[in-house]
């Protein structure tokens, strides 16, 4: 089907405060993948570039057929990851909503341009299917790539499950577009456990819309010859070796972290805050972030049937890191487990640096590789930290 | 025609610098080609004045015709990547995208095709213009795809047939046996055939040339952007010498150019039926326009 | 009220407004000092500042000075008079976001690459930004609070600025207007004697005359600049 015979469909369009809080919704059973579409569908974007990666290639097939259908007004497969990348940036100048999502070594592929959004006040919407980047080369989840990410400048969420995904998705356009952040959200979930497993997903008719992009609303002027002024780069080459050129990069950068941090009280507006609390105060805190949060979950509920004082956070924001969070939720912990899909432990390094008595976070249990993360390894930390006597034998 | 975002705010007019009121008074914003354009450089305010290029730089003064070339000039973004070239091309009063390394031609992608969903009945005129390393080495994934999609832009890239920016190491267009850094030994490869891989790819009007004739460096100018608005991708491949990792001696640098107009860089213009027509009936109207001016002018004078 | 953000130098690389837990104003609300308070409350430390401290100045952005939408020439006429009731009131502009090249005019202008020339250049110990898109604005006035004793007011159509002084937000052209009967009050409260005057024209430099430029203008130099007679250097490194 041809872009010139895609039907013109005729939504309403309003914020997103309504769109996520008070649009009625309906139950579906759907895979992560297809809620990443269905958001962007509703999300009402202008333009998506594709590149296929597993297993992130399903959302921008999907994304493909919303095109086809209409929902969105451009889309492309471009011819790698950092042209992909690119192509956002440059797009991105025009003043328009973007869309896009990679995977793993695509990810990595596209860091240097992905790298250069924030600084070059991008505000597009990248999804991570995330998936094992070392070698040897395997297609299976491990979220070890977001690491990478962290220190890039976007902002940082991390879906537990299909309901996550669609719902952060959605968030992550307004949260990306406010004058005040400004750079891109990049919204995280696990390859496979979450894109190819169905889950049930409460979404709004899909004839509401975000409402459409502003291109004036904006903290730098875009490249449209519409806005002024005339002479303009974006950006700049401040590389010359004086004492300004350095001082004009150096308070980029605070910039950039600063719009990061802003984030935050639109991550408490949409997503209801950054962290999820269950059984505050308990000896034992199992904090995890995205997949690991859901199986975290499960041994939650165990040890309550258990009668063991054991609690559970959810970290959805990874950037801005809610370190006040997260200091408030542990700070009458005994031990705290974090279960991670990945063998560095890059949540467990954060929450580590975020309280006072880091000592208390335990290296683990951790999988990768593409390993499952039974909830009898979480179970086996938590009887070993209680002093438990147990008989699981992994 | 959008001149708004160059009009000053009429209370303000009178406390803007002196360089812009000439900008917006004496510069080529909505002009002709016979009131602003390469053959009465000097007599009207040029969008890129001051640079920071070496002395004798042919590639400031191709850059420098280039803008002077543009047939819409309110209306065309550039977009460059690292190289001497964007010294000068950020200093035009257009606006100028500068990305990542070589990243230039994806991101005119994404470019035009934004400004073609967002300004359905505009022309906005998308320009990439970067050196050979950026075009052909590291940018050149991106170069061949944005031209096998027929992505409507177009592609100039200044071949000073070195990393002039860097420090004069050999390219992927140096030619073969060229001593240079990273080459000590001399390049042990062919120069890449930039336009035979362009045609390949599927460019619509491909030049090649050594820009020392300024009417004929502008028409391809021209040319190259009307085409791009209607059929695809546009590619010129434009002799920019650097006077400095050649060793040039700058009273010799015309002649050089000269030079390797008559071999590696032979006048060479290619272009497709379709090309062709657009030229033809762009021409055609601007020679009528042209005419319609003079009978105008002489209407007024007797 | 406790300062969190005070007028500089605040050093070689101060901490951001926002790092230090600064946050912006809600709707309706103003940022002195990094506090929240009511904009009239700002508004007069502000008028205050620009009546007491030398050389104030306004520094009016692109989104004010180019006539690209509607709300341009109320605007600006609403600047413009709040410029004439500030006693020697400036009117610098940033015309443009490029860093400038081969230098700056620094009486003719400001560029957010390097705004501290021109501040330091003119003295300016007050001044006002308004319609400088937001990113642009916070690099500006970090450096300005970084390397001067310039009090910063940031007058932003969107949700204003943690780094200046005093910072209204979602601005409109009547806002500018009340900012103005604040300043005339202020300033009768001062006992300041002002006739209501326009600030004078740009003064941008004239343009440098190289036709009548001798080799005697490069002192030392000349002999760098001058062949010798019949000489002819064609060697290059």
């Amino acid at each position: 089907m041809s872009a010139m015979t895609r039907p013109v469909l005729n939504k309403k369009q309003v914020e997103m405060n309504y769109l996520l809080h008070e649009a009625p919704r309906e139950k579906h059973f759907i895979t992560g993948a297809q809620a990443m579409s269905e958001a962007v569908k509703r999300a009402n974007v202008d333009m998506a570039i594709a590149y296929p990666i597993t297993p992130q290639s399903e959302v921008m097939h999907l994304v493909g057929d919303v095109f086809a259908q209409g929902h969105i007004k451009e889309y492309y497969r471009a011819e790698e990851e950092l042209g992909t990348m690119s192509a956002i940036a440059g797009a991105s100048r025009a003043g328009v909503r973007l869309f896009t999502a990679t995977s793993g070594p695509g990810l990595i592929r596209g860091l240097e341009a992905i790298a250069s959004w924030p600084g070059h006040r991008v505000p597009a919407v990248l999804g991570i299917l995330t998936r094992v980047i070392n070698a040897p080369l395997s297609i299976q989840p491990d979220n070890l790539e977001m690491a990478y990410m962290l220190y890039s400048g976007a902002v940082m969420l991390h879906a537990e499950n299909q309901q996550d995904t669609f719902d952060f998705t959605l968030a992550a356009f307004a949260i990306a577009e406010k004058v005040d952040v400004y750079i891109p959200v990049a919204v995280a979930t696990e390859g496979f456990f979450v894109t190819h497993a169905k889950g049930y997903v409460n979404m709004m008719s899909e004839d509401l819309v975000y409402k459409e992009f502003d291109p004036v609303a904006s903290p730098v002027p875009a490249m449209d010859n519409e806005t002024p002024p005339a002479r303009i780069q974006r950006d700049a080459p401040v590389q010359k070796s004086n004492f300004m050129s350095y001082l004009i990069h150096s308070v980029w950068q605070q910039e950039i972290w600063d719009s990061n941090s802003r984030a935050m009280k639109y991550i408490y507006e949409y997503l209801g805050g950054p962290i999820e609390v269950q059984n505050p105060g308990s000896d034992i805190m199992i904090l995890a972030s995205g997949c690991a949060a859901a199986q975290a979950r499960e041994a939650h509920r165990y040890a309550q049937e258990e009668g063991l004082s054991v609690g559970f956070v959810k970290v959805k924001a990874i950037r801005p890191f809610p370190k006040n969070e997260i200091r408030e939720a542990l700070k009458s912990a005994k031990k705290v487990i974090v279960p991670e899909h990945n063998i560095v432990g890059w949540l467990c390094t954060e929450v580590k640096a975020a309280i006072p008595n880091g000592g208390i976070v335990l290296e683990g249990p951790r999988v990768f590789g593409g390993m499952t993360l039974p909830v009898e390894l979480i179970m086996f930390e938590i009887y070993e930290a209680l002093g438990i006597e147990h008989n699981i034998k992994l | 025609m959008s001149l708004a975002y160059i009009t000053p705010s009429e209370r303000f007019k009178k406390y803007l610098p002196k360089d812009y009121v000439e900008l917006i008074d004496f510069g080529p914003f909505g002009k002709s080609q016979e009131e602003a354009g390469p053959g009465n450089m000097g007599q009207f305010k040029e969008l890129m004045e001051e640079h920071p290029m070496c002395s004798g730089c042919w590639m400031a003064y191709y850059i420098r015709l280039i803008f002077a070339s543009l047939p819409c000039p309110e209306e065309t973004v550039t977009i460059g990547t690292a190289g001497c070239g964007r010294l000068a091309i950020s200093q035009a009063a257009v606006p100028f995208i500068y990305g990542n390394y070589g990243d230039q031609n994806a991101m005119a992608s994404g470019l035009t095709r934004a400004f073609r969903l967002r300004f359905p009945d505009k022309t906005k005129d998308v320009i990439t213009i970067a050196g050979d390393g950026g075009t052909m080495d590291i940018g050149f994934s991106m170069t061949m795809h944005s031209w096998i999609r027929g992505e409507r832009f177009t592609t100039i890239m200044l071949d000073n047939e070195v990393y002039g920016n860097t420090g004069g190491q050999s390219s992927g267009m140096s030619p073969k046996g060229a001593v240079l850094k990273m080459a000590p030994m001399g390049k042990d490869f062919e120069k890449m055939p930039a336009t035979d891989l362009a045609k390949a790819a599927g460019c619509v009007y491909i030049v090649r040339m050594s820009p020392t004739n300024i009417k004929a460096a502008a028409k391809v100018i021209r040319r190259a952007i009307f085409v791009a608005r209607e059929v695809g991708p546009t590619f010129i491949h434009a002799y920019t010498s650097c006077n400095i990792e050649y060793s040039i001696p700058t009273e010799d640098v015309f002649a050089d150019a000269i030079e390797l107009g008559k071999g590696r860089f032979k006048f060479d213009e290619y272009m497709t039926d379709e090309a062709k027509i657009v030229i033809e009936r762009v021409e055609g109207e601007e020679k009528i326009a042209r005419k319609a001016r003079k009978a105008a002018k002489a209407e007024a004078v007797n | 009220m406790s300062k969190i953000v005070e007028v500089g130098p605040a050093g070689y690389m101060p901490q951001s407004a926002p790092s230090m837990g600064v946050e912006l104003a809600p709707e309706g609300s103003a940022l002195l000092y990094g506090n929240t308070v009511t904009p009239e409350e700002a508004m007069r430390d502000a008028a205050i500042a620009l009546l007491t401290r030398k050389n104030p100045t306004i520094f009016p952005g692109p989104q004010v000075l180019w006539d690209w939408k509607e709300d341009v020439a109320e605007k600006s006429a609403a600047i413009l008079d709040l410029a004439s009731e500030i006693p020697n009131c400036k009117i610098i502009p940033m015309p443009d976001y490029r860093p400038k090249y081969p230098k700056i005019d620094v009486k003719a202008e400001i560029n957010p690459n390097h705004p501290n020339l021109t501040i330091l250049d003119n003295r300016i110990e007050a001044c006002i930004f308004v319609g400088v898109h937001c990113h642009y604005a916070n690099l500006t006035l970090r450096m300005i609070r970084a390397g001067t004793n310039c009090y910063t007011v940031a007058l932003c159509a969107y949700m204003g600025h943690e780094e200046a002084m005093a910072s209204i937000r979602d601005l409109h052209a009547s806002d500018i207007a009340k900012f103005k009967e604040i300043v005339i009050e202020e300033r009768n409260k001062l006992g300041i004697k002002w006739e209501t005057t326009l600030p004078p024209e740009n003064p941008s430099l004239p343009k440098e005359d190289n036709s009548t430029l001798s080799p005697a203008d490069y002192g030392e130099y000349r002999s760098l600049i001058m062949t010798k007679k019949g000489e002819h250097i064609t060697d290059s490194e």
